[in-house]
């Protein structure tokens, strides 16, 4: 019974199957909250074999895939700031090994300036202390510093996390984080812990010569470097960190208006005054200009300084006066050296690391 | 017969004065007990924004804000026997200006208590869980001005007003605002309060006491170690000064009275 009648019926039947498969195509692809999610997985953290042990506690706060992406994230976004532009990446940019490259006083909010230069965010989660006076004891609550300085991000927490919590994408976002999910403070602080406690820079030309890795070959003269550095520098910019984390007064004559006493501000103690952060020199060729209120823009005009600028007073480290002499003493020759070698600092890996993009 | 009755009678009369003073001795379960802590100066009410006494020192302050964090609580029963509260929900901000004066401490188990004793700001350890265990801290201490956003710690004190003095004419603003300084100097202290023979506190099931402490906010800068406004009006970290003002915080508070079993009237 092939009559054109019943293959109209077929034709038919299968026109309306064929709008109900698209419909049922249409509103599975379209179905409301269905979002398909990998499970969240742990990411493994490895210390380089050339570093000193952790600090910061892995086991409290994990990092994770999410909680990282979530990290990163909110590290690069103004939302964070009272003006919705001003994130943490506005003043730690990538390239710069996470410095505000070219600015003295790095400006935040309404262009208020503050008072001293944007540190280096690397390897954070091998320190005890944070910013330039230690006033943070812990990284996890460090951020609360810049979000609510007039001068950086001008915000409150609580503001902070209104916003975010009014941002479904943010929801969602710290739901697949972490466990007890929610927006509120800890995962908050444990999300951007997790994002600096992923930045490490430890790929250097420096590491792969001192892990007799490929790639690691250094010339005659950063050789020559290396080993003035580990005469002259090393003691305070100790371990393949660069840093011993300690506060010192390193001879810097104080700015006569902003007189930043520096770690005094924070312990209140004199003994203290115009002591800073030894800061790590992991990527120091990049992290132009220098010292805590960087007022030298070169590498050469820090190491003239050591040379010759640095100023006595009760604070200043032993290590930088000896009975008739202040500072260090170095020919042209060997400033050239240390420079090159300290050229052997820099991590293209770091500074170009996808995961740490902003795009 | 006579017997009989004789006997359960006795039985009776002795059930009852068993079951009576069980009901005496014996607390059983856990409770909840309230702590006050009364906002004072010099034994007069604090009332913020008028005028005190002149204090030892000749100042005459007008307190704005009395604001504090106590922590850590312990309570000792007549055994020695030390209850320490969970120290995740340990940590409370006292605020004159919020009418936020009072602690409770739940699922306290029963016993007779002869002392408490508490922490005055934040200890390290816990300012070293880093983020876990601060959220509802923090939101709280951001919202009450406690939150020490340059330090990112805790302001342990905050207290602030304005002063005069023999050399001070107008009105002068003071603040004290008191913390640890970073890992630098730890100005966590705690205190140990006795409770006296008539002021026991009893908790049970079924028993909801209150101690009511009185604070004296003049032994703030003017205890055992005297502070002058009119020497410095804004302390805030000083490694000199802010411990002193630590050590006199921790002294301001004592126990004036109890209340047993009315709950949190009084």
């Amino acid at each position: 019974m092939g009559s054109p009648f019943v293959i109209k019926i077929r034709a038919f039947m299968n026109y309306i199957f064929g709008i109900l498969f698209l419909y049922i195509g249409i509103s599975c692809g379209t179905g409301d909250a269905y979002v398909n999610v990998a499970p969240n997985e742990l990411l493994p953290v490895t210390v380089p074999s050339n570093f000193p042990p952790l600090v910061y506690d892995i086991e409290k706060n994990p990092p994770t895939r999410y909680g990282v992406e979530l990290g990163k994230k909110l590290f690069y976004d103004g939302k964070l700031s009272a003006n919705g532009f001003i994130s943490c990446g506005f003043c730690h940019e990538q390239r710069f090994a996470f410095t505000h490259h070219g600015h003295q006083f790095s400006h935040g909010i309404n262009d208020r300036e503050g008072t001293r230069n944007t540190p280096s965010i690397a390897n954070m989660a091998y320190f005890s202390e944070f910013a330039w006076d230690g006033a943070a004891s812990h990284l996890d609550l460090f951020p609360i510093i810049p979000i609510t300085s007039e001068v950086e991000m001008g915000e409150t927490m609580n503001g902070v996390l209104q916003k975010l919590q009014r941002d479904d994408t943010y929801q969602q976002a710290f739901d697949a984080a972490f466990e007890e999910g929610g927006i509120n403070y800890e995962n908050f602080f444990k999300a951007l812990a997790q994002f600096m406690v992923v930045l490490v820079s430890s790929n250097s030309k420096y590491d792969k010569y001192v892990r007799a890795e490929e790639g690691g070959t250094l010339t005659a003269r950063e050789l020559k470097g290396l080993e003035l550095f580990r005469e002259k520098c090393a003691s305070c910019h100790a371990t393949d960190l660069f840093s011993d984390g300690s506060f010192r007064n390193n001879g810097l004559p104080p700015h006569p208006i902003v007189n930043d006493l520096g770690r005094a501000e924070v312990s209140g103690s004199a003994n203290d005054n115009y002591t800073f952060k030894v800061p790590s020199l992991r990527n120091v060729a990049l992290t132009a200009p220098y010292m805590h209120d960087g007022r030298f823009g070169s590498l050469e005009a820090v190491l003239n300084f050591y040379e010759n600028g640095v100023q006595d007073s009760p604070t200043l480290d032993p290590l930088l006066k000896t009975e008739n002499t202040l500072g260090i003493a170095l020919t042209e020759v060997e400033k050239q050296a240390l420079i090159a070698f300290l050229g052997t600092l820099t991590d293209e890996e770091f500074i170009t690391d996808k995961r740490f993009a902003e795009y | 017969m006579k017997t009989l009755y004789k006997l359960s009678l006795f039985l009776f009369l002795y059930t009852l004065v068993v079951a009576c003073s069980n009901n005496d001795d014996e607390l059983t379960g856990t409770g909840t007990l309230n702590i006050e802590f009364d906002n004072s100066i010099a034994g007069n009410d604090l009332i913020l924004g008028t005028p005190n006494d002149p204090n030892s020192q000749d100042e005459t302050l007008t307190i704005n804000r009395l604001n504090y964090i106590v922590s850590n609580f312990m309570l000792t029963d007549e055994a020695g026997n030390v209850f320490t509260y969970p120290k995740e929900e340990s940590y409370f901000i006292i605020s004159e200006e919020t009418g936020q004066t009072e602690v409770t401490l739940t699922n306290v188990p029963a016993g007779t208590y002869t002392a408490v004793t508490f922490g005055i700001g934040v200890d390290q350890e816990k300012y070293l869980q880093g983020a876990e265990e601060q959220g509802d801290l923090l939101t709280e201490a951001e919202n009450t001005d406690m939150m020490w956003s340059w330090l990112t710690g805790y302001k342990f004190l905050n207290f602030e007003g304005t002063f005069t003095s023999s050399t001070v004419a107008t009105p002068t603003e003071f603040k004290i605002h008191m913390g640890s300084h970073g890992s630098a100097l730890d100005n966590y202290k705690e205190t140990t309060l006795q409770l006296s023979a008539n002021n026991r506190v009893l908790v049970s099931s079924t028993i909801t006491s209150t101690i009511h402490l009185v604070v004296d906010a003049n032994n703030i800068l003017d205890g055992d170690h005297k502070i002058s406004l009119s020497e410095q009006a804004v302390v805030m970290v000083s490694e000199e000064k802010s411990p002193k003002i630590a050590e006199n915080t921790k002294k301001m508070f004592r126990v004036d009275h109890v209340h047993n079993g009315n709950g949190g009237s009084h």
